[in-house]
């Protein structure tokens, strides 16, 4: 138990502009589950690409084994017997399941043909040897997110990983699943030796999972301690450098009329399949109505329909009372509806524009930013611009830079910013903080529920429970794109709504509405 | 009647198999880049550098087979230079396939003025063309004999490499690294196989195939060299690579039924259809092609989603 | 002035990469002559002779640099907005053969009538070349890249059917020599400088390009054209009219090339050839390329290219060394100015690596 198997000596990475590690030093031991938390942004993920090969570091020395580390790639990485199953999983959607998990150490014949039916056969032992269920016939692409991940650890134990680096392994998983993945670690750990490092910045699950964790932040490491030495609260403040007391945000007001109104909504997903199936939902103003629901149940489809970036199959829905399927996204803004979509770099902002560019896209023919809608008032624009830097908070070298240059937290802000400063009535809101730091995160907060004490209607989508929790008045919770639960605020727990987020309607205790019984 | 029967001949199946063979060839090569992520539109320029090469070298060794072997050679280099600044450097594919269609361009126009000193157009009884096959035994069968007999020895070795090609990609490892790494490099970079090295790998492979469909434009279907002679061919290439979806045999015949309307063009000049009008034909197709594909793949779409919706009923 | 000169400051890094690119290419033509068995001072000089050697000269690379300046603009216009026409030599062929017969059957009508409608019918027709592929784009999401090339061929050989032997515009006073009837002189643009192809096709340019630039940088529909080129899937979500963008800008792409063919035709070549350009397009591609889209960067790179090109026809003429010789340095800076951005990033990589060390 106290063999070191990996060793950080001095690592420091820098990349151009942002010094990643910062001369970060530790060991791993043999047969323990290392949990490393800290912050968005504060090299947990740097830190465990080089120990994968990814990244060469800019200085320092990492032992495996107590070997030195003389070349970083991968190949050597997984030659050492180190197994990483990244936050983005690294699967090739088209391939199954069994070519995925032989990939590059292939079985052959002939010498150089690909020994498909060995590969089945090699993955159905695999299976049998780990208890990890999974279909190696099944194309990636066709299989639900918790599997992948089985498909993912079960690559490394292929690979013949001693050492599995888990890099936030739950944050597409659901309370029920994430207990399910706990027991596997137990298992091979206990089982098979294997030594587990696990990077998450949720800290129940560390206080639930390891045995010692490291904190960083900021590049550095702050701390390595034994678990049952401390606890969340110690965590979060050395994780963030100061006590973390989230205020409690004052709603205020009453429910008006129905704002955002969906009446037996279908809609398709990219490849022709159903993901939205029959979603009937109002959306009062001054009220924030949350959809909890894990990722792929059809909530990311069911908000860009509503937005007009996805056309309904089927159902009607109506913004402000007047009817909007087939309208485009710019005439159902018009109708007054923003929209703080759920992918920022693709959908909400033009990397290669500027601030100012982007804040001003929706605004350009507004007779205070243009001449007779065409000539462009640039010095008020850039007023304008300034403005809303201010206000918002944002950091960076000023409005002029291009926005791909910002941190994902200074992005999100000027999707805010744009999309807040519309002053509609209606708001539709996903993901407002994924990949945004604590900070960051608290600041949109407190703006989303001063849009809602303002009287605006807001639908709001996330994974993150505890922000639905947070900010909503009504939950309801979506699962193969029905809705299987609707929930007053305080109704309800985070266990207890995690059933209906799989589609058990009794709340998962045989029928008593509600589902609030102990964790 | 008789004018029919001029147009629909043996001939224009023969005509056909001529005529498609540098385009399956280089649509071969396209398919590779394609599935491994890269956006090929300087096919042409590597067709042509290919054509080039292959009858200067027939003619100074007065040997086809050095022509092709030196053909080859220069394919493997320009897939090189090609991936250099692809791959490696990420510049933009679009610029610089462009770019080197423009530099193919005038090279090859610039050295055949300064070798050969001639300006346009290159023929000489010097140079060697590629040997025809001829199998005796197909003789005695009709329709088959004279359409499978006869031809550029480059026809049938096309229709192995379409055969290899496919074996290939979908029945070797190495095969499997290619697509992952035009689908997810990312996976194939993390399973220890650098991404970058398996677009190489299927750049000069495609600089390969368009170098032999180069040799085979210029000493199997001509034996001559003349400015800008691969005429878009590696255009058309890259929409029947479209329009076959990047699988070889689907390619293959997208390739040949391109074939089968030049042939036709071809046919239609001897009944007095004005060659420049039948020139056309292919490229109004090519266009036809790709929007037929992507309607039925429309369609396709939403008829699954019509389905579902009755599923539910 | 001053704006130019924080402007320079700005692009510092780009314009040294840019002027190291064109020297080095020059070079690596130079040794390309000297393999050739040429002297490559004898070529250089013949090319600066060829292009300032006496005004009719420099009248003709001055009215060369203005097709590349303005197809190179065509290039900028779409591809501001996402788009790519590469049929911009289709599009030029159709435009130059409508304005032509245009002027011909209006001959005996007033100027000022004839001339404006030529215009319209020049721009109108390159425009809906365009906007055949914009539209399969728009609809069908068919790459622009794959059809306007093929339109290219389509174009070029209909307009060879048409005025070539059997062909129904091919005129009866050049015996075998193919073309249209002429432009009626009336219609005809007046030359600048006597015997060169400089003509006043130069202040409709200069009109063309500022309002290139005009629209481009101070517009909204400038700043629109520019979001949906970077992001369409943001434009959409933003609320623009992304569809109408893409097409209008290729529609205004297709209008300038029609409108080169026009200036060919009316500044000096008179009638209708199906020599009327020699993959101009391509070259104004290139220019449009180099420049990074950049309006104010292509009238100046299109002056450079002019030169070069002119120059390499003249060096063909007086030495025999092949005028293709400015394609390869063409593309040699546009290798160069590619490379470039990955090496300043693969040497930034390495600087903060150093830095980490220290």
């Amino acid at each position: 138990m106290q063999e070191s198997i990996v060793k950080f000596e001095h690592v420091s990475m820098q990349f151009p502009g942002v010094l990643a590690n910062d001369d970060v030093s530790f060991d791993i031991k043999k047969g323990e589950v290392f949990a490393l938390v800290g912050e968005n942004g504060a090299g947990k993920s740097t830190l465990m690409n080089i120990l994968y090969g990814i990244n060469k570091p800019t200085g320092g020395n990492v032992y495996i084994k107590g070997k030195k580390v003389e070349k970083y790639s991968p190949s050597d990485a997984i030659s050492q017997g180190v197994g990483m199953v990244h936050q983005h999983f690294m699967l090739v959607p088209s391939f199954t399941v069994a070519q995925n998990i032989v990939m590059s150490k292939e079985p052959k014949k002939m010498g150089i043909f690909y020994d498909l039916k060995a590969a089945d056969k090699i993955t159905e032992n695999l299976v049998k040897e780990y208890g990890l269920e999974v279909d190696g016939k099944a194309t990636v692409a066709e299989i639900s997110v918790g599997l992948q991940q089985r498909v993912e650890i079960l690559k490394t134990l292929y690979r013949g990983a001693d050492v599995l680096i888990l890099d936030e392994p739950t944050a597409v998983l659901t309370p029920q699943e994430t207990e399910e993945l706990f027991q596997v670690i137990r298992r091979i750990v206990k089982e098979k030796e294997m030594t587990v490092i696990i990077i998450t910045h949720k800290l129940y699950e560390v206080m639930a999972i390891s045995d010692r964790v490291g904190v960083m932040r900021q590049g550095r490491l702050i701390g390595v301690e034994e678990t049952k030495n401390v606890n969340e609260r110690i965590l979060a403040s050395m994780m963030v450098g100061r006590e973390v007391l989230f205020d409690n945000i004052e709603k205020t007001g009453t429910p008006g009329d129905v704002q955002i109104k969906a009446d037996n909504l279908y809609v398709a997903d990219n490849r022709g399949l159903m993901a939205v199936n029959g979603v009937s939902l109002e959306v009062r103003a001054g009220e924030v109505l949350g959809i909890a629901a894990i990722e792929g149940n059809g909530q990311s489809e069911l908000l860009e329909a509503l937005t007009g970036m996805r056309p309904v199959a089927r159902g009607e829905f109506f913004i402000q009372g007047e009817k909007s399927n087939g309208k485009t996204p710019g005439q159902i803004r018009e109708l007054g509806l923003a929209h703080i979509p759920e992918d920022r770099m693709s959908t909400g902002v033009s990397l290669q524009s500027t601030i100012t560019e982007n804040l001003i896209i929706g605004k350009q023919k507004e007779s205070a930013f243009s001449k007779y809608k065409t000539h462009l008032k640039q010095s008020s624009i850039a007023r304008y611009a300034e403005e809303l830097f201010e206000k918002f908070d944002m950091r960076g070298s000023g409005v002029e830079t291009r926005v791909g240059d910002l941190s994902g937290g200074n992005m999100q802000k000027v999707v805010v910013a744009r999309e807040f400063s519309f002053d509609t009535p209606t708001l539709i809101i996903a993901q407002p903080t994924r990949g945004v730091d604590i900070g960051a995160m608290e600041f949109i907060h407190k703006q989303i529920i001063a849009k809602r004490n303002e009287g605006c209607a807001i639908l709001l989508a996330s994974a993150d429970l505890d922000e639905v929790f947070r900010l909503s008045d009504r939950i309801i919770t979506l699962y193969e794109g029905k809705i299987t639960g609707e929930f007053k605020a305080g109704e309800i727990d985070k266990m207890g709504i995690s059933y209906y987020m799989t589609g058990d309607r009794s709340g998962g205790n045989g029928g008593q509405e509600g589902g609030a019984e102990n964790e | 009647m008789e004018q029919l029967a001029q147009v629909f001949n043996i001939g224009l199946l023969q005509n056909t198999l001529r005529t498609a063979t540098p385009v399956i060839l280089a649509a071969m090569g396209g398919l590779l880049t394609e599935q491994a992520g890269i956006m090929n539109i300087g096919m042409d320029g590597m067709i042509l550098m290919g054509a080039f090469v292959a009858v200067a070298f027939s003619y100074a060794c007065a040997s086809a087979s050095m022509g092709v072997l030196m053909a080859v050679l220069i394919g493997i280099l320009v897939g090189i230079f090609f991936a250099i600044f692809v791959v490696k450097l990420k510049s933009d594919e679009f610029i610089i396939g462009m770019a080197l269609n423009t530099f193919a361009g005038g090279l090859t126009v610039y050295l055949l003025r300064s070798i050969f000193g001639v300006k346009g157009t290159f023929s000489d009884a010097g140079i060697v063309s590629l040997p025809t096959v001829h199998l005796d035994f197909l003789d005695g069968i009709p329709v088959l004999g004279p359409l499978l007999n006869d031809n550029s020895i480059f026809v049938y070795i096309t229709w192995v490499l379409v055969f290899l090609t496919w074996l290939f990609l979908y029945r070797t490892p190495y095969g499997f690294w290619l697509r992952a790494a035009g689908e997810h490099p990312e996976s194939l970079e993390t399973a220890g196989i650098s991404a970058q090295k398996m677009k190489l790998i299927a750049s000069i492979m495609c600089g390969v195939f368009c170098g032999f469909a180069g040799a085979h434009l210029s000493l199997g279907y001509l034996t001559m060299f003349s400015e800008g002679m691969s005429n878009s061919r590696g255009f058309i290439a890259f929409a029947c690579v479209i329009f076959g979806m990047a699988n070889p045999p689907k390619v293959f015949l997208a390739a040949l039924l391109f074939g089968f309307l030049q042939a036709l063009g071809l046919r239609l000049q001897n009944v007095g259809v004005p060659a420049d009008i039948t020139s056309i034909i292919p490229y109004l197709a090519t266009i036809l092609m790709l929007v037929y594909v992507v309607v039925a793949g429309d369609r396709k779409k939403k008829n699954k989603a019509k389905k579902e919706l009755k599923n539910i009923n | 002035m001053n704006k130019l000169t924080t402007a320079f400051q700005k692009n510092r890094s780009y314009l040294t990469a840019l002027f190291l690119s064109i020297v080095t290419a020059l070079i690596l033509g130079a040794i390309l002559m000297l393999i050739t068995g040429y002297n490559p001072l004898a070529g250089y000089a013949a090319m600066l002779k060829g292009v300032f050697g006496n005004s009719r000269v420099f009248g003709n690379t001055l009215a060369k640099m203005l097709t590349l300046c303005l197809t190179g603009l065509a290039m900028a216009v779409c591809s501001k907005a996402g788009m790519f026409n590469v049929g911009g030599e289709g599009q030029l062929f159709l435009g130059g053969l409508a304005a032509t017969m245009v002027g011909v059957c209006l001959e005996g009508i007033s100027p000022i009538i004839a001339v404006p409608l030529a215009f319209l019918s020049a721009a109108a027709v390159g425009g809906f070349y365009a906007w055949i592929p914009a539209m399969l784009k728009v609809k069908l999401n068919v790459s622009e890249v794959i059809t306007t090339i093929m339109l290219n061929s389509v174009a070029i050989y209909l307009c060879t059917y048409l005025t070539n032997s059997g062909g129904p515009l091919l005129t009866d006073d050049r015996g075998v020599l193919g073309g249209t009837e002429a432009v009626p002189d009336p219609f005809m643009f007046s030359q600048l400088i006597p015997r060169s192809n400089l003509s006043t096709a130069i202040i409709y340019s200069a009109a063309i390009a500022f309002i290139c630039w005009y629209v481009m940088k101070k517009t909204t529909m400038g700043l629109e054209m520019k979001i949906t080129g970077e992001n369409s899937r943001f434009a959409f979500f933003s609320g623009l009219k992304k569809d109408k963008i893409m097409v209008l800008a290729m529609v205004a792409s297709g209008a300038i090339c029609g409108l080169v063919g026009m200036f060919e035709v009316y500044g000096y070549q008179q009638r209708f050839m199906d020599s009327i350009s020699n993959e101009f397009y391509y070259d104004g591609m290139l220019v449009a390329m180099i420049m990074n889209y950049n309006p104010l960067g292509i009238i100046i790179m299109s002056f450079f290219f002019a030169v070069v090109d002119i120059g390499a026809g003249a060096m063909e003429l007086s030495i025999g060394i092949s005028g293709e010789l400015s394609d390869i340095i063409f593309a040699i800076i546009i290798f160069l100015m590619a490379a470039e951005g990955g090496i300043t990033k693969f040497l930034n990589e390495r600087k903060a690596r150093k830095e980490a060390q220290k």
